[in-house]
């Protein structure tokens, strides 16, 4: 009877570990830009790139390997451009604040122009 | 009054040429050499079993203060079949390269090998394609020229030719 508890405790544990991994491995896969393909995510994609990166990204999960650490790995190995969150940086200042800025300066436009007709 | 207008139109004709220049060059230009975060970085010490004698292969054993070339191959790549030869062309005047077999069955890499003749001088098995994300790869082939100090220095993604051929050998 024992055994059997401990059997079942054992498989439970094993099988919540293993979920865990799966959810954290589909976040973090769901983020990444399959390279190869045309605007897909990892998770999305069945290419061998995508397929070595979700292995890749399970075996380290396994290995105790925070979410950041896996990131900046590929982040090294394949640049900014894998992530499809990229991080605010010089090089990157006019796609984050770019368009907003196109919208305030059209709302000024717009403001002057109705204020002047007035 | 109509100055403004002629501001107005400039400004606008500006905006237009630059989003056509950006149109322009990411659809048009094509990239031979292509840009690698990789290029100008460290290669990592590669370690794998050999996919010729079975024992485990460490890249920087292998290499001896000398440029050399780590190519990315399969036998189920039609490209790779292409480039075969510039290989030859490498091994022929005396450049080392290192051939990484990626996800490929050892009985077919080694045909391949027979049937086309071995360029390389050693060969690591990369079974779930781990090594190439060590080297930041995207696919097969492709082709790293390493210099003296293990910095990778070049990059090419498909297969090789001519030009990539005597820019190694100049490097040499």
């Amino acid at each position: 009877m024992r055994f059997f508890f401990l059997f079942f405790f054992i498989f439970f544990l094993t099988d919540a570990f293993s979920s865990e991994i799966y959810k954290r491995e589909n976040d973090i896969t769901k983020n990444l830009r399959c390279l190869v393909c045309e605007g897909q995510s990892v998770y999305e994609s069945n290419s061998d790139f995508a397929i070595d990166i979700k292995k890749f990204v399970n075996k380290e999960l396994k290995k105790n390997k925070s979410n950041e650490e896996i990131y900046s790995f590929l982040k090294l190995k394949y640049g900014e451009e894998i992530l499809f969150n990229p991080e605010i940086s010089l090089k990157n200042i006019f796609l984050w604040f770019g368009p907003i800025s196109f919208f305030i300066i059209g709302i000024y436009i717009l403001y002057r122009k109705f204020n002047v007709e007035k | 009054m109509f100055l403004k207008k002629g501001f107005k139109i400039v400004v606008m004709l500006f905006f237009f040429g630059v989003a056509l220049a950006l149109f322009y060059t990411s659809l048009f230009i094509k990239k031979d050499f292509e840009p690698s975060v990789m290029i100008g970085k460290r290669i990592p010490n590669l370690v794998s079993s050999s996919l010729l004698s079975g024992q485990d292969l460490n890249l920087k054993d292998m290499i001896n203060n000398e440029i050399f070339v780590v190519n990315i191959f399969a036998s189920w790549c039609a490209p790779c079949q292409i480039e075969h030869p510039y290989l030859m062309k490498l091994k022929e005047n005396n450049v080392k390269i290192i051939g990484v077999n990626y996800k490929d069955n050892d009985k077919n890499a080694k045909n391949f090998l027979k049937k086309n003749k071995n360029p390389y001088n050693g060969v690591l098995k990369d079974k779930n394609g781990e090594l190439s994300i060590f080297l930041g790869a995207y696919g097969v082939p492709e082709t790293f020229v390493i210099n003296k100090n293990f910095i990778i220095i070049d990059k090419y993604i498909g297969p090789i030719n001519d030009e990539f051929v005597n820019k190694v050998l100049n490097l040499k």
